[in-house]
């Protein structure tokens, strides 16, 4: 069933419940940057090192197989959150960032020809945007850039001409990081399939969000973080399709994603393992898997009904304070709000709700060319998680008067 | 609260509001960049100096109001005054953001700006400007 209602999962969360003195527990609205880490995540990697501690894929006695063991549920688990095909499809990654540059740097040779172009979107964080800038720099490629309106919505118009034949690669964010604009991958991923162009998804902020099918979207390439998901910090996930996964040149050479080395030559892993160079984040891994099962017993959509609902409020209270603009209004839109206010710089808000215990992101969220877009040098952005609640977008109101108050 | 309307008192407040000195002159014989690529803050300082005198100052620029008031009360305390005595000036200032410093405690304006030591996160916008003006003076001396 789904309902407007959580169970009370606050108390799931260690550090939400923190106090000091007299001053209420904070008021975490920067889970864009990342989340907090319920309990059981936190417990799993306890667990681990407490009792499975050894490397992987090495040892014949019984810890190291149990370690071993974990970490590879980990891939069946993640294989199922994101509905691969295969589990030799989802290899572990420190992150977003490593996995987007993984991708650009392994496959981009392979694909890519000067003159032909990659193409990007209006929205990108500077980790989807830096590794194809230096990859065209690189072979003399040409980085294309899909527009959005003032409201911060991609304009897709233009698109065919956009993926064009020279078009080889398209990576997008799923749900933008700076404006809260959830983009219609299915739809572009259609056209662009439709041209035989590659397409990565960034997911960073979509996965906690959104139930998320590989298949159905049917992207070459799908990126996320375990931080972003109420995980560790540290390790992430890219998702690719094992046709180019196959072809693509390993990303780090070393221990663990080699068959045979001799001094001559040496012959590399299959997959997964050809992709995960050296020892990875064990501990990290196991506590995702833990991640994962948490937000699989409170369910997606529940989760997705949930924060529409928080989203929907939010915005409500945000729109009825004078002098402040929302900057991102897409139609399709999730939980992050980024907004300015009149006369008050996004980092002197920052500062005034910090002291009132509520705490968000000021600056320009790693998506400067956003900012130039709009003008402006940065905002303030409140960005919601499943742990959120209504009395805590009230806070954030309350802080956002005073501070007018305090610049009145 | 009482911490907070510490950092924002009336002094600052004032300065964000009316800034001293906030344009852009014609002419001038130097111009320092204040930038802190972190947040943005990105102020231009206009200087005319006459011999070892700074004879007109003025700044123009974009971010918080902590950094444009302390860059408003710093361009406010150059004019007329010797080169050595404003690296002075400004040694003492830093300082200040840092532990107790005897002479800006004894100045309610620049004092203000010692609360930020209880921002960690905010004291580079107390500092931008002061930092950009001590790295000419510096290399102005040597
Ligand atoms: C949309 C988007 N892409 C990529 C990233 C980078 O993620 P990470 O820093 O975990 O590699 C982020 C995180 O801020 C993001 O929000």
């Amino acid at each position: 069933m789904i309902t407007t209602k959580l169970p009370d999962i606050r108390t799931d969360f260690p550090l939400l419940c923190q106090t000091s003195g007299d001053l209420a527990p904070i008021a975490y609205l920067d889970n864009a940057a990342t989340t907090q880490k319920p309990q059981v995540v936190i417990d799993a990697m306890h667990h681990f090192y407490l009792h499975n501690n050894a490397n992987v894929h090495r040892g014949v006695y019984g810890l190291a197989v149990a370690a071993t063991q974990a970490y590879e549920a980990v891939r069946d688990k993640v294989c199922r959150f994101l509905n691969a095909a295969d589990r030799r499809e989802i290899v572990f990654t420190k992150g977003t960032t490593e996995s987007i540059n993984l991708v650009a740097q392994s496959l981009g040779d392979e694909v890519l020809k000067p003159g032909d172009e990659v193409l990007i979107t209006a929205m990108e964080h500077h980790s989807n945007l830096i590794p194809w800038q230096m990859l065209c720099k690189r072979i003399g490629a040409r980085l294309r850039v899909i527009p959005m309106d003032d409201r911060g919505a991609l304009k897709l118009e233009n698109l065919s001409d956009l993926l064009n034949d020279r078009t080889r690669i398209l990576a997008m964010v799923h749900i933008s990081n700076s404006l809260g604009t959830i983009n219609p991958v299915k739809k572009i991923i259609q056209k662009a399939r439709e041209k035989g162009i590659l397409v990565l998804v960034d997911g960073a902020q979509s996965v906690a969000h959104l139930p998320v099918d590989v298949q159905d979207l049917d992207c070459d390439f799908f990126v996320c973080s375990g931080h972003k998901l109420f995980g560790p910090t540290g390790v992430g996930v890219l998702y690719g399709k094992k046709s180019w996964l196959e072809r693509m040149q390993p990303y780090q050479y070393g221990g663990e994603m080699i068959k045979t080395v001799s001094f001559e030559r040496s012959e590399f892993a299959d997959l997964p393992h050809k992709f995960e160079a050296g020892t990875p984040n064990i501990a990290g891994v196991v506590g995702l898997g833990a991640a994962i099962d948490y937000i699989e017993t409170i369910g997606r959509p529940a989760i997705c009904y949930y924060l529409a609902n928080l989203a929907e409020y939010a915005l409500h209270q945000l729109r009825e304070i004078d002098g402040l603009t929302i900057v991102g209004n897409a139609p399709s839109r999730s939980c992050i709000f980024s907004f300015t206010m009149e006369g008050i710089h996004p980092h002197d808000v920052a500062t005034i709700l910090d002291q009132q215990g509520v705490a968000v992101r000021a600056g320009h969220h790693c998506t400067e060319p956003v900012m130039d877009f709009f003008g402006i040098p940065g905002t303030i952005r409140a960005s919601f998680a499943l742990y959120n609640i209504k009395d805590e977008v009230d806070r954030l109101v309350a802080g956002l008067r005073e501070a007018q108050h305090i610049f009145s | 609260m009482s911490e907070l309307s510490n950092l924002y008192q009336q002094t600052i407040l004032r300065h964000n509001k009316s800034p001293y000195h906030y344009g852009r002159p014609e002419t001038s014989d130097v111009v320092l960049e204040a930038y802190n690529p972190l947040c943005g803050d990105k102020y231009k300082i206009y200087l005319d100096v006459v011999e070892d005198r700074i004879d007109k100052a003025y700044f123009f620029g974009y971010g918080c109001a902590i950094s444009k008031a302390s860059t408003s009360v710093l361009v406010q305390r150059l004019e007329g005054k010797k080169l050595s005595a404003i690296l002075e000036l400004c040694q003492h200032f830093l300082e200040s953001l840092v532990r107790e410093n005897a002479d800006i405690a004894e100045d309610e304006e620049l004092a203000a700006f010692s609360a930020a030591r209880q921002f960690p996160g905010r004291l580079k916008c107390a500092s931008l400007s002061w930092d950009s003006l001590i790295e000419y003076l510096e290399i102005s001396e040597e």
